[in-house]
């Protein structure tokens, strides 16, 4: 492939603590591409950093040194205002505990990122219905988040993540708070969407299942990323195994 | 080891904690500085003008205990959301609820306590100086007998919040207690699906209109219903208030929610919020809107009294003051007046009557506010509370309307009867040589420095025996001095009390918003976006409260028209006060509920 990728990752270090203080690394160097229509999976332990490294993704938090560019613009130039817009239209993000508006219809959830992107009442509805049948939620759309099970409010968040066509879709242990049908499900929808749509996915996770249904992973470890794993063909099964193996030696 | 926890999780939310101090602070030093006021007894004897108005004193000092129950409540409600989480916490670590049930009582009161005395100290500055200032500016003397610390007060004050503390805390104590662990943990996040049921809304909206419409009724024919009209028309207006907002919010906000503006940015956002405690907040927007207006209402009856009490005076008689036979050093003092005009007429007093010089009122004649019982307003200016329009009689017209002149007349006189007659004719009638100084300075509280010297000088002990405007204006605001004090007073105590309650009762919810707060950055929402999110939900809680206050207000004014020539006089003075005050309020809440539900920005450049 010789497009640009979708993030570029270089060098990217986060100290926590004052100058002077004590200090923790959270991220000691990181270098990663995702490129487009590319599935993604991040692992690691808890405390690993993988949720910082997350967090600076999505310019939840700023890093310490390194650049990271998603879609060609690199996130430390973005000032104010710009870091929102960039979140509400160049990233979607699906939440391990839903973040859905429990005083909002599921409809209205969806519907959320592009009223604050001021697109026109007429403009949003087909938007919404366009999401809502690929992911097999219309029937849902006006009940709320609190009447329906886990499985289903996450397939709503990952409907309000795409609903703006991002060019990223970012997951945070998406499948971290659901049964394993439900989790099975929504991997499965997630790896349609990113076929079908081209649409890139970069997945934070401890998991094995879920993983394995990425294309690569990287193993990140004490802020470093200390293994990559290439599914290149095998089924996801072998896959699976593969991983497990990854893991018992990675530790 | 549990009260060390207590307090980390004091220390942990420490500006909230403040917030809430310096509320309960406010409220305990307003209500000793209206208790060192109201009760002071020397004070009270001491300043004749003010002993009048002691049993409205009594009367506001209850309305008073009342609001500040209802303040404490929902002071407390915000207190307790502040801690339902870490308590929660400790009893699912293990804690007995008996071990809670105290840590409760103890925080409750410990807070209580410091407030209130804090508060007691803060008001007897408070009384010391704005106090003391806004009592001399309404009585325009020297107070005596004014101290700012007074025994009694600092007593009731600090008992009565220590003592309502102790009540909350135990409320606090047994709601909690009774409380599953795991909502005290996870809160409420219940939806409120806000449903349209036209029959039951539009009975509603029926029911409210007719109660509201009886009040009214009530208040506007208070002659003909007398004392009943008030609690007439506090029922059915509360229950009117109540079922029209209940009716009436649920509807608008369902409304909006059809509109364009629902779609833009986070309006619908902002709408659910609204809607989303719809059934919680009916309640407080019912009392608050009642409070408002009768803070509102007070404020402006005060003020009304106050600027009535000098056109009363000016539109009864076309003269500050009559005085006979005026000694040199007087008519000295009288001619340093700003006068706007001045007269001696020559009298001849009999057994049973006054003579006058009629060829003395041809040529400077007589002036009057009009002829017969009304008085003439000066059309010219507007407003109807405005100056008297003075009239110069001919001497036909004198002599068909004596009684103006007899007005004028005081001591031995008083009673006898008048008599204008030609010049001939009063050269030969024989009786007592006397000399009717008549005078009308610009402005009577201008003026009012040297006329207390001419009083004195005159020798007048008493003010009845001082004809004319002046004396009136005297007696009036001795009569009205205590209303107005009382009505300005009760009005700010009011207002800082109810605004309190909205500010909490807002604040308490923001606990449980900030997760959607944070929900609304993490999925890109620019920061103005939310903070106006964010202000147009708060405005819309306090501005529908003061909307309905104002009509509440507006009707009740009725009520004063047996007291009042005008209530409706002047209005905007009364209604910017207070409304200033209100926004000074609303942007506190603002501002506090900005700085507890909104994430920080991680990045800052």
């Amino acid at each position: 492939m010789t497009t640009a990728p979708i993030v570029s990752v270089r060098d990217l270090h986060k100290i926590y603590g004052k100058a002077g203080q004590k200090q923790y690394e959270a991220l000691k160097g990181i270098n990663f591409d995702v490129q487009p229509g590319e599935f993604v999976g991040i692992m690691g332990a808890s405390g690993s950093g993988k949720t910082t490294l997350l967090n600076i993704l999505a310019t939840l938090d700023s890093p310490t040194s390194g650049d990271v560019e998603i879609n060609q613009q690199s996130l430390t130039s973005l000032k104010g205002n710009q870091i929102a817009d960039f979140r509400a239209k160049q990233v979607g993000f699906i939440f391990q505990d839903f973040n859905l508006l429990e005083n909002l219809t599921n409809y209205e959830n969806i519907a959320l990122p592009l009223s604050l992107q001021n697109v026109a009442r007429k403009k949003i509805q087909p938007e919404v219905m366009r999401v809502a049948k690929q992911l097999d939620i219309e029937a849902i759309l006006e009940k709320y988040p609190t009447e329906i099970s886990g499985g289903q409010k996450q397939r709503i968040a990952a409907a309000r993540a795409l609903v703006a066509h991002p060019a990223i879709l970012f997951g945070d242990e998406p499948t971290g708070a659901l049964d394993s049908n439900s989790a099975r499900d929504l991997l499965e929808m997630l790896t349609s969407v990113n076929s079908e749509q081209q649409v890139p996915v970069l997945l934070v996770t401890h998991d094995p299942f879920s993983a394995s249904y990425c294309q690569r992973i990287l193993f990140i470890k004490d802020g470093k990323i200390g293994q990559e794993l290439k599914r290149a063909g095998q089924t996801r099964q072998q896959f699976y195994q593969a991983i497990l193996d990854a893991l018992g030696t990675f530790d | 080891m549990l009260t060390k926890l207590a307090f980390t999780g004091v220390k942990s939310r420490l500006k909230d904690y403040v917030v809430l101090f310096f509320g309960l602070v406010i409220s305990s030093a307003i209500f000793y500085m209206f208790e060192a006021l109201a009760t002071n007894q020397s004070f009270i004897k001491a300043n004749a003008q003010v002993t009048g108005a002691s049993f409205i004193f009594q009367f506001g000092a209850i309305l008073l205990t009342i609001i500040t129950l209802v303040y404490i409540f929902y002071a407390n409600s915000f207190l307790m959301s502040m801690r339902r989480h870490d308590y929660g916490l400790f009893m699912m670590l293990g804690a007995k609820q008996s071990k809670i049930g105290q840590l409760i009582l103890v925080e409750t009161t410990v807070i209580g306590t410091i407030a209130s005395v804090v508060g007691a100290i803060v008001g007897c500055g408070l009384t010391g100086s704005i106090g003391a200032l806004l009592m001399q500016h309404m009585l325009g003397e020297k107070l005596h007998h004014f101290s700012a610390v007074y025994g009694p007060a600092v007593v009731a004050t600090i008992g009565l919040y220590i003592g309502l503390f102790l009540v909350a805390g135990v409320i606090n104590r047994l709601a909690l207690t009774k409380t599953p662990v795991l909502q005290l943990l996870k809160g409420d996040s219940q939806p409120n699906r806000p449903t349209l049921k036209p029959v039951s809304q539009i009975l509603q909206v029926v029911f409210g209109l007719s109660f509201l419409v009886v009040g009214y009724y009530a208040m506007s024919h208070i002659k003909q219903l007398n004392l009943a009209a008030i609690p007439i028309a506090l029922v059915t207006i509360v229950l009117g208030t109540y079922f029209l907002f209940n009716a009436i919010f649920v509807w608008l906000v369902v409304l909006l929610k059809r509109t364009n503006w629902a779609t833009r940015g986070l309006g619908n956002f902002t709408l659910s919020q609204l809607s989303f405690r719809i059934r919680n907040y009916t309640k407080i927007l019912s009392i608050v809107s009642i409070l408002f207006a009768l803070a509102l209402g007070a404020i402006t009856v005060g003020i009304g009294f106050n600027r009535q009490i000098k056109t009363m005076a000016t539109a009864n008689s076309a003269y500050s003051a009559a005085l006979v036979d005026p000694s040199t050093k007087t008519n000295h003092l009288i001619n340093k007046l700003n006068l706007a005009t001045k007269a001696t007429y020559s009298q001849k007093e009999t057994k049973s009557t006054v003579y006058y010089n009629a060829g003395e009122f041809g040529q400077h004649p007589f002036q009057a506010t009009g002829l017969g019982e009304t008085t003439v307003f000066d059309s010219a200016k507007k407003s109807k509370l405005g100056t008297p329009k003075y009239i110069k009689l001919t001497v036909n017209q004198l002599k068909q309307n004596t009684d103006k002149l007899s007005f004028l007349q005081s001591g031995s006189q008083r009673i006898k009867a008048v008599k204008v007659v030609s010049a001939s004719q009063f050269e030969s009638v024989k009786g007592q040589p006397h000399q009717l100084t008549l005078f009308r300075v610009k402005d009577l509280k201008a003026s009012g420095k040297l006329m207390k010297q001419i009083v004195k000088s005159a020798g007048i002990t008493s003010y009845d025996n001082l004809p004319g405007s002046y004396g009136l204006f005297v007696m009036g605001t001795a009569l009205f001095g205590g209303l107005e004090f009382m009505g300005f007073f009760l009005g700010i105590a009011f207002l800082a009390m109810l605004a309190s309650c909205l500010m909490f009762k807002i604040l308490s919810g923001a606990a449980s918003d900030q997760r959607r707060y944070e929900m609304l950055n993490k999925i890109g929402t620019r920061p103005q976006i939310l903070r106006r999110s964010i202000m147009n939900e708060i405005l819309v809680l306090f501005a529908l409260p003061a909307l309905v206050g104002v009509v509440h207000v507006l009707f009740g004014l009725q009520m004063f028209k047996v007291m009042m020539i005008d209530p409706y006089n002047q209005l905007w003075l009364p209604f910017t006060i207070f409304f200033v005050l209100y926004m000074i309020y609303y942007v506190i809440t603002v501002l506090l509920y900005e700085h507890i539900v909104l994430p920080k920005l991680k990045i800052d450049k």
